[in-house]
This record gives C-alpha cells, structure tokens and sequence, in this order.
C-alpha cells in the first residue's frame, strides 16, 4: 500500500515534469518557454521528493536520508525563482522581444524610450 | 550598505548551524564544534545581507506557524491549480497562449515580505515577475503572465495574487 503512494507521488512528479519539457520545446516565444520550465521546478521536484521522503522514512528507515531529501527540496523552491527573474529580466533588457506582439506591455511602455 | 550589528550575528549564527545540523545530522561533538566554528565565521561575513530591520523576527513562534501554513497550504494549493493549468496548456499543443506583461500595485511595505510575494509569483507556472518599481510610494510590480485576461492594475493584481499577498502580511507586518 505504502509502496503504491510512494509510486504514484514520483509518478505524478514525472507527468508535469514531461508536461513542462513538452512546453519547453513547443510555445512559440522566450517568455513562454520559461512560464513552462517552472512546471518542472514546482510540481515536478515536489512529487519526486515527496515520494523519496517517504520511501527514505518508512522503507529505508533513515532518518538522514530523509532530511537531506527535505533540505534539497526547500532549496531548490527557494534558489529558482531568483534566478527565473533574473534571466526573465536580462533577456528583455537584452532586447529580446516575441514575435507576435504581446497583449499588453507596460514593462516597454514605461522604460523603453 | 548595512554595517554589520552583533543581534543579527547571533540570529545568521542560528540559522546557519540549523542548517548544518540538517545537513550532518550527526550528534558527535566533533561535528558540533566544527560545525559552530563555521556558522560563526560565515555568520560574520553575511549577516549584514540577511537581516536588513529586526533581528529576531525570524523567532516569533507565531509568525513560523503562520509562515508553514502559508508555504505548505495555502500556497501548495495555489501552485497546484496553476500546475494543472500549465500542464493542459502544455499538453494541448501549446497554442492557447496570450501573453504579456502587466503592470500590478502591491501594497506590502517590508522588504521581505516583497521578496516572498515576489518569488511566489515567479514560482507559479504562468507568472514570473520581471521588475520591482516605486512611484510615489506606491510599488508596483512588473508581470510577464502567460494567459492575460483583464489589463493593468487592481484588477489584474487580484486575479495574480489572489489570498497570497493577505498571508504574507500576517506573517511580516
């Protein structure tokens, strides 16, 4: 029974992981494509290391494991947005702009020329 | 730049050795001490970037519940719609997208209360938020949303933000 939660977590983890590459390789402009990365970094690292945390406490029975899985995960959830916004910045600051025109773009209005 | 005060060693000092405990997890007195010596010399180099207004307020009790509350309900919630969101988006061939970027007021005053609202909104698939700006003292954010339904402003602001902003004022102010 533990063993099916513990496969359906990782398993769910690895669906928006896939969703998120699949995005990655298909949305039409820069900004789009790092909207679908983050799919990964959320749902997907949750799921894989929610069901190692659980496999690390209950089967293998080690602590250490366990919050060394719950250290990796509260990093990576806190590291990734810093740099998502830092890279979102530098490519518009670098003039990289969609090639369809954006629906609204206040960001330009204001401090473009 | 800040000059570094001692309450805000001491605080970089907890944080920094419950870190390495966490990540030893080995109760020998060896490790301890070691494990001491570096959170007070890495304590005294970065404290001056960590804390910027109170020292201790990291330690109220109940400002932590309320701050696990938010990271492990309230936003989990949030972060799985927008996920599920995504995913259909994703797997639908991509073409119901309709980006750009808004411009949404945020009415929170601390720095790192903006800071978590800030990474919260880039952590949810469909929203990264690209600049942070003052106008009259009124700060304002900068959006690229993937999906954009209402223009610029309060509106807008309301349908990103949804409770989030509301917590996080409980936790820091």
């Amino acid at each position: 029974m533990l063993r099916i939660i513990i496969d359906v977590l990782i398993v769910v983890g690895a669906f928006f992981a896939l969703a998120g590459t699949i995005g990655v390789m298909k949305m039409p402009d820069t900004f789009s494509r790092m909207q679908a990365s983050t799919c990964i970094t959320t749902m997907g690292v949750i799921g894989v290391c929610l069901g190692a945390l659980l496999y690390a406490i209950f089967i293998m029975g080690s602590p250490s494991t366990a919050v060394k899985v719950g250290v990796i995960a509260a990093l990576v959830l806190t590291t990734n947005p810093v740099g998502a916004h830092a890279i979102a910045k530098g490519a518009y600051q670098a003039g990289i702009r969609p090639e369809k025109r954006m629906e609204t773009d206040d960001y330009r209005r204001d401090f473009d020329e | 730049m800040q000059k570094t005060r001692f309450p805000a060693v001491v605080s970089t000092f907890i944080v920094s050795y419950a870190f390495w405990i966490l990540l030893t997890w080995s109760f020998s007195a060896q490790e301890l001490a070691a494990g001491a010596v570096v959170s007070f010399l890495v304590a005294l180099f970065s404290a001056r970037f960590f804390i910027h207004e109170r020292s201790f307020w990291l330690f109220n009790p109940l400002r932590l519940l309320i701050a696990l509350f938010y990271w492990l309900g309230v936003f989990m919630v949030e972060l799985f719609k927008a996920n599920w969101d995504m995913a259909k988006r994703c797997f639908g061939g991509c073409k119901k997208v309709n980006p750009g970027i808004v411009k949404v007021p945020v009415d929170l005053k601390s720095d790192y209360a903006q800071a978590a609202l800030a990474n919260s909104i880039t952590l949810t698939p469909g929203t990264i938020t690209m600049d942070i700006a003052e106008e009259d003292g009124q700060t304002y954010y900068y959006i690229h949303w993937i999906d954009v339904q209402k223009p610029s402003g309060k509106e807008a602001g309301d349908a990103i933000k949804g409770t989030l902003e509301k917590w996080l004022r409980r936790v820091w102010e």
